[in-house]
């Protein structure tokens, strides 16, 4: 069997995770408050995910074909047809363009036109400072131009492939087009993805900024494209399709899953510790509020993502079978789901209390309380000698000042953890994303034709 | 098996190809293989010699446990009793600025303690001697090696026919 046929039932089942996600986004938007922040965040939350999975599929496929890599070929068309979801992205991302500029959602503080305002009582000279970047105008021409330049890519590389099928020689004319279309991509994907992510998540904590952030964004994109491609290729194998895909081939994806996992963890760690060891007020604060108001979803993260993974997928075995595999996989795309969320969520919440007033009269402040703190730190540890760790303790208690300023640690629904409306949306997204990937899959050959490391990738051997 | 006591009687071999569908009669043969050298690892060979899985990697793994135990514990140690210092005011125990060193210290243990694990098993090592059946056997040929210490005059000759049988270039014998 070389065509996938889409049946009418599977049709009807996502179609029903479909509705069962549009009814949690409506029963968010009922319990919600005036400018549906909680609803806004689950969506901005979800398109994000699906979206850059999207892309880090077509990274995939450049990734790989830049690298020669035979392994893969049977089953290039999944990450061809994940990729095609970049379509539907970007729908949903100019949903969130069009809510700013109609004013209609908070999810960015650098939004609101009083922080640039000198007279207002919301006047932040952080947020003018960047507002020459995290304008709507630089957004805007981010979401669609970058998106439009990735379908591109996608869409072509899509049609040489198919084309390859029925017009495909033996002088490999096709591959080499793709070879040159994919190296082509790979730089242009690390920068535009760098710029939209900085966009899309980083400016949810708009006074908060990394270098690394777009890295460990890109491979938390990478995991869960990897974790995704796994289940998929389990369940069609398990619908009797792809029967020359062995357990060398889940090997190696298993790997990829195992590697990129602590790839993740790489860079997570990286960020955070030089942010710890800097103990700089204005970078500390991020991490500050997640590990004091959100230490569940902050140590789970690590967790999910890195300690079970790594130890699940350690072992030869437990990378060859289907149990261990998947169980990964699941944790991992749900563990990476929670990533996104512990980036979002509190940063809009933020947003959210500034917007509501909470904090309105002492936010013009904040910065400059950033800094009164950042240099009794210092103070602090010039006259530590000796008692080391009181100081650094009081130097700490500075910091969680700085931090308090920023946001509440009471519990809030949808915000603290996720509830059952966020699984509900995230269902909902997650079918829609398999509804096109099998719509896509099932429109061309599931294995390409003509194409040249086909032989070795049936002849794969790990 | 000692040193220099070994009648080796074995086939030189030009393809990998044929290296494993000779090894395969020998199994249907019941002959008893003594080794199979290549100058490269061949797909599929272990199995069908019968090979278990090394287990190299379980003994990384407790390198690496001990390598991550070591540092961890060693730099709570100095930090907080030996000689405690004060950085960029932390607290003496700074988990998160440990990390680095005891990754580096799990990596190193491992590493190191498999290669030594993997000399000591193979009986190499400074000033070890390895004699090999042929020189050609680290180039281009494929060997299947019998021990003939005990073999009469039949079983020799059953397996100088398998290897004329299995398309053997060469055939010799060797005492190591």
């Amino acid at each position: 069997m070389n065509q996938f046929t889409f049946e009418a039932r599977q049709k009807a089942t996502l179609g029903g995770f479909m509705i069962l996600g549009l009814l949690c986004m409506g029963l968010t938007a009922i319990g919600d408050d005036g400018h549906y922040t909680r609803l806004w965040s689950n969506y901005l939350h979800n398109s994000v995910f699906f979206t850059g999975i999207a892309l880090f599929s077509l990274f995939i496929i450049s990734a790989f074909t830049t690298a020669w890599a035979g392994w893969y070929s049977q089953f290039k068309r999944i990450f061809e047809a994940y990729s095609l979801f970049l379509i539907p992205g970007l729908v949903l991302m100019l949903v969130i363009v069009a809510g700013l500029w109609g004013g209609m959602h908070h999810l960015y503080h650098w939004a609101d036109p009083n922080t640039l305002d000198p007279n207002s009582t919301h006047y932040d000279p952080i947020l003018v400072g960047k507002s020459s970047f995290l304008n709507a105008n630089w957004y805007t021409f981010g979401t669609l131009v970058f998106m439009a330049i990735w379908i591109f890519f996608a869409w072509k590389m899509r049609q040489i492939s198919l084309d390859e099928d029925t017009n495909g020689t033996t002088d490999w004319n096709h591959h080499h087009r793709l070879r040159i279309w994919a190296a082509a991509f790979l730089p242009i994907a690390g920068f535009t993805s760098a710029a939209v992510v900085w966009q899309w998540v980083m400016s949810v904590d708009s006074h908060w900024y990394s270098t690394l952030f777009a890295w460990y964004c890109g491979a938390s994109w990478f995991v869960s494209a990897i974790a995704l491609g796994i289940m998929s290729l389990a369940w069609l194998k398990s619908k009797g399709y792809y029967e020359r895909v062995s357990s060398e081939h889940l090997h190696d994806l298993g790997k990829f899953l195992f590697a990129f996992s602590i790839f993740w963890t790489y860079l997570w760690f990286s960020q955070f510790m030089l942010i710890w060891y800097g103990n700089n007020g204005e970078e500390t604060v991020y991490f500050f509020e997640r590990m004091n108001n959100y230490p569940v979803l902050f140590y789970g993260n690590l967790a999910i993502n890195f300690i079970l993974p790594f130890f699940i997928l350690m072992r030869n075995d437990t990378k060859r079978k289907y149990g261990t595999l998947i169980f990964a996989s699941i944790l991992v795309l749900f563990g990476h789901w929670l990533d996104f969320f512990l980036m979002i969520k509190p940063g809009v919440l933020h947003t959210k209390h500034e917007m509501s007033g909470h904090h309105g009269a002492g936010h013009g402040d904040a910065g400059h309380h950033g800094t009164d703190h950042a240099a009794d730190a210092g103070h602090h540890v010039a006259d530590a000698a000796g008692h080391g760790a009181d100081h650094a303790a009081d130097a700490a208690h500075g910091v969680a000042e700085t931090a308090a300023h920023h946001a509440s640690s009471a519990f809030e629904a949808g915000f603290s953890l996720p509830g059952l409306l966020e699984v509900g949306t995230f269902l909902g997204f997650l079918a829609f994303f398999l509804y096109m990937f099998l719509h896509n899959l099932s429109k061309a050959n599931l294995e390409p034709k003509n194409e040249p490391y086909l032989g070795e990738s049936y002849h794969h051997h790990v | 098996m000692k040193k220099g006591a070994n009648e080796v009687l074995f086939g030189l071999y030009d393809d990998e190809e044929i290296l494993l569908k000779a090894v395969k009669q020998a199994k249907n043969d019941h002959l008893d293989i003594m080794d199979v050298y290549t100058p490269f690892p061949v797909h599929g060979l272990d199995p069908i010699l019968g090979l278990s899985e090394s287990r190299l990697h379980v003994a990384g793994f407790i390198y690496g446990a001990i390598g991550c135990l070591f540092g961890f514990l060693f730099m709570t140690w100095v930090f907080t009793r030996d000689w405690p210092i004060i950085f960029g005011g932390k607290p003496y125990f700074s988990a998160p600025a440990f990390i680095p060193i005891t990754f580096e210290l799990t990596v190193l243990f491992a590493a190191v303690g498999m290669v030594v694990t993997f000399y000591v098993i193979c009986g190499m090592g400074p000033g070890t001697i390895n004699p090999t059946l042929d020189d050609r056997i680290t180039d281009d040929k494929f060997c299947i090696a019998f021990n003939t210490n005990d073999a009469n005059q039949d079983a020799i000759d059953r397996l100088k026919g398998f290897f004329s049988a299995t398309g053997a270039s060469e055939v010799n014998t060797k005492t190591i």
